[in-house]
């Protein structure tokens, strides 16, 4: 679980509006601060279905699952059973 | 009339009909007048004067900016998405002494960025606002000035339109006709309402006593939800539709129920339209053209003509008249490639304080829209290209020079260039061809790109090069730089 949190993290460092210095709780909302629009999210969708070899059902594609770490973290456990 | 007159008429004449919604909740127009009123009360002891607005979109975000208007104050609603840095610009040339925020932007730019402002008004869903200070100031501005809608401001100086409530009135109107608006409508409203096209959409759909559905492209199956919920006509640039697309069992599901697909800030390509009329044959596409100069719409391309003229603009809509122009402002000839020029209700006051791109912008009553143009038969514009170097990227209007020298200044290099590269999504993004020095690191320049550029102008690719690219006349142009970089790719 910490390692997808912190694979997670370093994407969104290397590829988002997030400050590689700042700090992102894990409840913080992802695109209510800016760190991440519409496009990015579907990049960073991209990103997890390869990473993790999983596929994402359309109706997963909600703020519980992908506007924050936690929910992101929760969903990729989930579906890589 | 202002534009929150029609919300007062239609909480008279239509109290329970609902205005606006957003998730689960849902505001009557008797309802949206009340706040309106309530929030507008204590902006009353202010004389016209400018109020920066800072609110994500929502219910929240409308209520707000009519409260302005109906205090006969100036809104000027700042693009949230921008970087803090880019924010910052505009309020350096707005001069702006006032600020509504909500709670959810004042906790997350902090307090320190809002040292600048003598008035400063947080608001929630739950409060009508609270003023954190309040300083009030005697400002000069054009008597007419109702709102500034920011062009540009990601880099360079950033242009303020100045719009007056005729003009918003004029071109809602206008949007009503051409998408034959009723208050049975419903308008799906999933793009920024801080820009000019978002903005049109809420008041076309108040002016005709509809509703309008708030949210965002965020979530696919929230955005689907929500144009499954009775939307009848839905609102997207280009690069919307090419998201939605990509799930195209949703789609079909989704639209089944929508009358109008309308379509701004960007040209529709054959591709989105191909795939849009096999997934959903009944639905009227229509694709409009404009400038935030033109507070928002110039021409639409009707629904029976959009298969054979997608290349065009279309005609302009009711209240506008067009033109080509030559190099001497003369109207040219059919087939003859010149400005586009407008005319009408909805054309700019001008650019806030200032009066020399006002004049350049805007001569003899005509505006001038910086596209290449040439008029075709019965009536119909194709564009081709601009006049200046402009281009457009994710569906945003950007000057690459400007955003080049912004790189330039800010980091260890010699010379930047921005070139526009294809984009599955975007339609058109940029990457960067960078002659380095010493010291140049390609990690800072990415970092820089994210921190201080919206998320649309991240380069996709940063390649370094070793000579300007000059076209054979000696001259750097986009054509040139897109032309060096072919031979830079080819040569890899």
């Amino acid at each position: 679980m910490e390692q997808i949190k912190n694979d997670i993290v370093d994407y969104l460092k290397a590829n988002s509006f997030m400050d590689s210095n700042s700090s992102l709780k894990d409840n913080d909302s992802l695109t209510q601060n800016g760190i991440i629009d519409s496009i990015g999210l579907l990049e960073l969708m991209d990103y997890i279905c390869e990473k993790y070899s999983i596929e994402i059902p359309e109706d997963m594609l909600t703020p519980e699952n992908f506007d924050s770490l936690q929910g992101i973290t929760n969903m990729i456990t989930k579906l890589a059973k | 009339m202002r534009i929150d007159a029609y919300i007062t008429e239609y909480a008279r004449k239509t109290p329970q009909s609902i205005a606006l919604e957003e998730g689960k909740s849902s505001i009557s127009y008797s309802c949206l007048d009340n706040d309106i009123n309530a929030i507008a009360s204590p902006l009353m002891d202010f004389n016209h004067c400018r109020f920066a607005i800072l609110a994500e979109s929502g219910i929240l975000y409308v209520k707000v900016l009519m409260a302005v208007y109906r205090s006969a104050n100036i809104a000027i609603p700042l693009p949230i998405e921008f970087p803090k840095f880019s924010l910052e610009k505009i309020l350096d040339a707005a001069h702006v002494n006032n600020i509504i925020v909500t709670d959810i932007q004042y906790s997350r730019f902090g307090e320190d960025f809002f040292e600048r402002f003598g008035t400063v008004i947080v608001i929630s869903s739950n409060t009508f606002g609270e003023f954190l200070r309040k300083k009030i100031e005697t400002e000069a501005n054009n008597p007419q000035l109702q709102l500034v809608l920011y062009t540009s401001g990601t880099t360079g100086t950033p242009k303020g339109v100045m719009l007056s409530d005729k003009n918003l009135v004029a071109n809602a109107e206008s949007i009503v006709k051409v998408l034959r608006i009723t208050s049975r409508d419903k308008g799906a409203l999933v793009i920024s309402p801080h820009h000019a096209f978002g903005n049109s959409i809420i008041n076309s759909h108040l002016v005709a006593g509809g509703s309008v559905r708030i949210g965002n492209m965020n979530f696919i199956d929230s955005v689907f939800n929500l144009i499954g919920s009775d939307v009848s006509i839905f609102y997207g640039v280009p690069s919307t539709y090419r998201i939605l697309l990509r799930y195209p069992d949703r789609f079909k599901k989704a639209f089944a129920g929508v009358r109008i697909a309308a379509s701004a800030g960007g040209g529709m390509d054959r591709d989105i339209v191909k795939d849009i009329r096999e997934l959903a044959p009944d639905l009227e596409i229509l694709p409009m053209y404009g400038q935030t100069e033109a507070t928002a719409r110039l021409a639409y391309l009707p629904a029976e003509d959009v298969d054979e003229f997608i290349d065009t603009i279309g005609k302009a809509i009711p209240g506008v008249i067009l033109d080509v122009f030559d190099s001497e402002y003369r109207p040219a000839k059919p087939n003859i490639t010149g400005e586009l020029v407008a005319t009408g209700d909805n054309i700019m006051l001008g650019y806030l304080d200032d009066e020399i791109a006002t004049k350049m912008k805007i001569i003899n009553g005509w505006l001038h829209t910086g596209d290449l143009a040439q008029k075709l038969p019965r009536r119909y514009i194709k564009l081709l290209g601009r006049k200046d170097d402009l281009i457009k990227i994710g569906d945003h209007r950007i000057n690459p020079r400007e955003i080049e020298k912004n790189i330039e200044e800010n980091n260890e290099v010699s010379r930047v260039f921005v070139v526009p590269v294809q984009h599955e999504l975007m339609g058109t993004a940029i990457s960067l061809m960078v002659i380095p020095v010493e010291g140049t690191e390609i990690g800072k320049l990415y970092a820089f790109c994210r921190k201080s550029l919206p998320g649309y102008l991240c380069p996709r690719e940063i390649l370094f090069i070793d000579h300007l690219p000059l076209s054979e006349n000696g001259k750097i142009s986009n054509r040139s730089i897109i032309e060096e970089y072919q031979h830079v790719k080819a040569s890899v």
